[in-house]
């Protein structure tokens, strides 16, 4: 046997996801291929997808071997430790009366938290610190102001890489001069409405 | 003359100072962009589209057009120079420009590649004002079942001439299609997979998808492998080319200008593709095909003018029947709707500042481009000196700041980094995402269309197949499809886009 873990994989997801699709649907009056409904569109494009999922399932067993990139056992670990520690860590936020669980911040503490814990190996870093980073951002945004999120941003963010630690001082420069521009065109120029500083 | 009344009409709209500030700034970023890896023009516009919801849709799309075309220009320098594509479109580049920089012809490389791309872009430009109106009024006649099958033979296109696997392009297209149908129900308003959440009542964020897998992806994959960056040593040398030189690029660059403009319309198509096809075509029919390998001049023309032309007329398919060629025109539908602008057949008649207007500005953006280009060569290089651990917490930034400004919506920023994580995988597994944005983009108009041409035939899937023009794109994409599944031409595709 010739395993194509790459195609077998993308047909998991892609089958994965039309069942999902079309198990959902059922909400949706399918309705006459005269008179659609609207869920008969979403019907034709699941099954489409479950056929070539299909299709790639069968020939990714001879096509290969094509298979994905070594995971150390760490990597592994933390991957599945980061979603299950992300996920516990929103639904406690949702519990806590006043900030955390306010608006979207649950949902943005689960996966800042789950992305935190996904990095601690070195292998994951590139992929889960600036994602971490990008999420830190819609948590301090509102709360802390723009000028803040930047800086906590960037600083979560250069931890990817690690010429950023041996020279801490070219990511306060980087710091100040990302405020100064961001200031300069979103604030000055474009005017979006957001607070600058921390709202206390 | 119509055509001449137009395009008076369209410089009048182009010259204002807005609009020719904004080409400018699109081109100087374009260029930008265009010499550094690392970054290309998909993740570009889509982080500024957020920037641009604030102007007129005119000045908008001026601009993002000039981001496109610039980065074909910018490419090329640092292909020539240090070996180093800057954009996909300019890997062929290096090939020859590379030689002829290490034999002591940078200069004249850059001038070519420049020259090329200046006349490309001029002829392209023509070709956009004359097919313009001449394909919407074919558009015009189209009824929904044209339309569905039209879009359907883009979105296959776009499949076949997609990297890698066939049937896995198709998949993320029904994949995008599928995630496009996310959203209110436009006949019946009910709420599809939305899971109660109103942020998804509109669909999920077009620029979230776009920003996270162009933008938040790239900036991971980039920071896995290691950073290779060479110094410039050479000397960039006269700028002027040899009567030889000379008299040996122009038939290459008339060559390129026709198969980029060809390919550029082609659903699926676009700057890269163009610029491979050309090179294919130089080593084949060229006079110094012999030189090939040593730094032929050939090598360098007709490419640079293919990716610029292409990149151009890739606009016609989008302007004139509203369906996108590739990634970066389902960007500009994107903006369009946004703006509350429906692109299709009508937009010619309905926004003429919006299409003379982009016309022209095309015309002067090339025009700023050379002068950009040529006597700033060195300029552009030192851009390179900036690391690429500076560069990528500022892209961060600008996206986070742009989706957030969307709607001032907290939402908007997990969902892009959602698409980023998914965006990772999706590399990892080679899915291609472009296919999928441009699926995206065409699902919610062909559920429309579908729905009402079957309604129109009281549901006889036959219209289809009885109608001229809906029966000629289904036969067409048919034998796309059947081509691609024939091991011969599929193997030489395989080894086209590896070249």
């Amino acid at each position: 046997m010739k395993l194509n873990t790459k195609d077998l994989l993308s047909a998991g997801l892609f089958i994965a996801f039309a069942v999902v699709g079309l198990w959902l649907n059922q909400d949706h009056n399918l309705g006459t291929a005269r008179r659609m409904g609207p869920g008969y569109m979403p019907m034709l494009t699941f099954w489409l997808l479950i056929g070539l999922g299909s299709f790639v399932l069968v020939s990714g067993l001879f096509n290969g071997p094509d298979p994905l990139t070594k995971w150390s056992s760490a990597e592994i670990g933390f991957l599945i430790a980061g979603g299950v520690v992300g996920v516990a860590a929103g639904m406690i936020a949702a519990r806590i009366p006043g900030f955390p669980s306010a608006g979207w911040n649950a949902l943005g503490i689960g996966l800042f938290v789950g992305c935190l814990v996904a990095a601690i190996p070195p292998g994951w870093r590139a992929l889960f610190l600036p994602s971490a980073a990008f999420t830190l951002f819609g948590l301090v945004l509102e709360p802390l102001g723009f000028l803040v999120a930047i800086t906590v941003t960037v600083i979560c963010a250069a931890l990817a890489d690690k010429e950023h630690l041996e020279r801490p001082l070219g990511v306060v420069g980087l710091i100040a001069f990302l405020c100064a521009l961001c200031w300069g065109i979103f604030i000055r120029y474009l005017d979006i409405r957001v607070p600058l500083w921390p709202q206390l | 003359m119509d055509l001449l009344a137009n395009l008076a009409h369209g410089f009048g709209v182009a010259l204002t100072f807005n609009n020719l500030l904004f080409c400018l700034i699109g081109c100087i970023i374009g260029t930008a962009i265009g010499v550094l890896p690392g970054i290309g023009p998909v993740a570009t516009i889509s982080l500024l589209l957020p920037i641009t919801f604030g102007q007129p849709a005119t000045t908008a799309i001026i601009m993002l057009a000039g981001i496109y075309y610039g980065a074909q220009y910018g490419g090329s320098t640092t292909a020539i120079l240090l070996n180093l594509p800057g954009e996909v479109s300019s890997v062929v580049t290096t090939l020859e420009g590379y030689k002829m920089a290490r034999r002591g012809r940078a200069g004249a490389a850059l001038s070519i590649a420049a020259l090329a791309s200046f006349f490309a872009g001029c002829v392209s430009t023509v070709l956009v004002a004359a097919s313009g109106p001449l394909l919407t009024s074919v558009a015009l006649s189209f009824g929904p079942a044209d339309y569905f099958s039209l879009m359907l033979l883009g979105l296959i296109i776009s499949a076949v001439l997609a990297q890698g696997s066939v049937v896995k392009s198709i998949g993320m297209v029904v994949f995008g299609v599928s995630l496009g149908l996310v959203g209110t129900d436009v006949q019946t308003g009910q709420q599809r997979f939305t899971f109660g959440i109103p942020e998804l009542s509109d669909g999920v964020g077009f620029v979230s998808i776009a920003m996270g897998m162009f933008g938040i992806a790239e900036i991971i994959l980039n920071l896995e492998k290691p950073e290779a960056r060479t110094v410039m040593t050479g000397k960039v040398g006269s700028l002027m080319m040899t009567r030889e030189e000379v008299r040996r690029s122009i038939p290459a660059v008339l060559r390129g200008t026709t198969v980029g403009s060809l390919l550029g319309i082609l659903p699926g198509g676009g700057a890269a593709l163009a610029s491979f096809g050309s090179y294919m075509m130089e080593r084949k029919v060229s006079k110094g095909r012999h030189e090939f390998g040593t730094g032929a001049i050939e090598g360098v023309a007709g490419p640079e003018a293919a990716n610029n032309a292409a990149s151009q007329t890739s606009f016609i398919p989008l302007l004139t029947l509203g369906i996108p060629a590739n990634a970066v025109m389902a960007l500009m539908v994107g903006a369009l709707i946004i703006q509350g602008i429906q692109p299709g057949p009508r937009m010619v008649e309905a926004q003429p500042d919006l299409f003379w207007g982009l016309i022209a500005s095309m015309w002067l953006g090339n025009l700023m481009l050379l002068v950009i280009n040529l006597p700033m060569i060195g300029l552009w290089v030192k851009l390179l000196a900036i690391p690429y651990r500076h560069m990528y917490p500022a892209i961060l930034i600008f996206c986070a700041i742009g989706v957030y400004s969307l709607s001032n919506n907290v939402f908007d920023v997990y969902q892009t980094v959602f698409f980023g994580l998914f965006g990772y995988l999706c590399s990892k597994l080679r899915l291609e995402p472009a296919p999928m944005l441009i699926g995206f983009v065409l699902g919610p108009m062909m559920e429309e269309h579908l729905r009402r041409a079957m309604l129109l035939s009281r549901g006889d899937v036959m219209v289809f197949v009885q109608r001229p023009i809906s029966a000629t794109m289904l036969a067409i994409g048919a034998i796309a499809l059947i081509a691609m599944v024939l091991p011969n031409i599929r193997k030489g595709k395989d080894k086209a886009l590896q070249e």
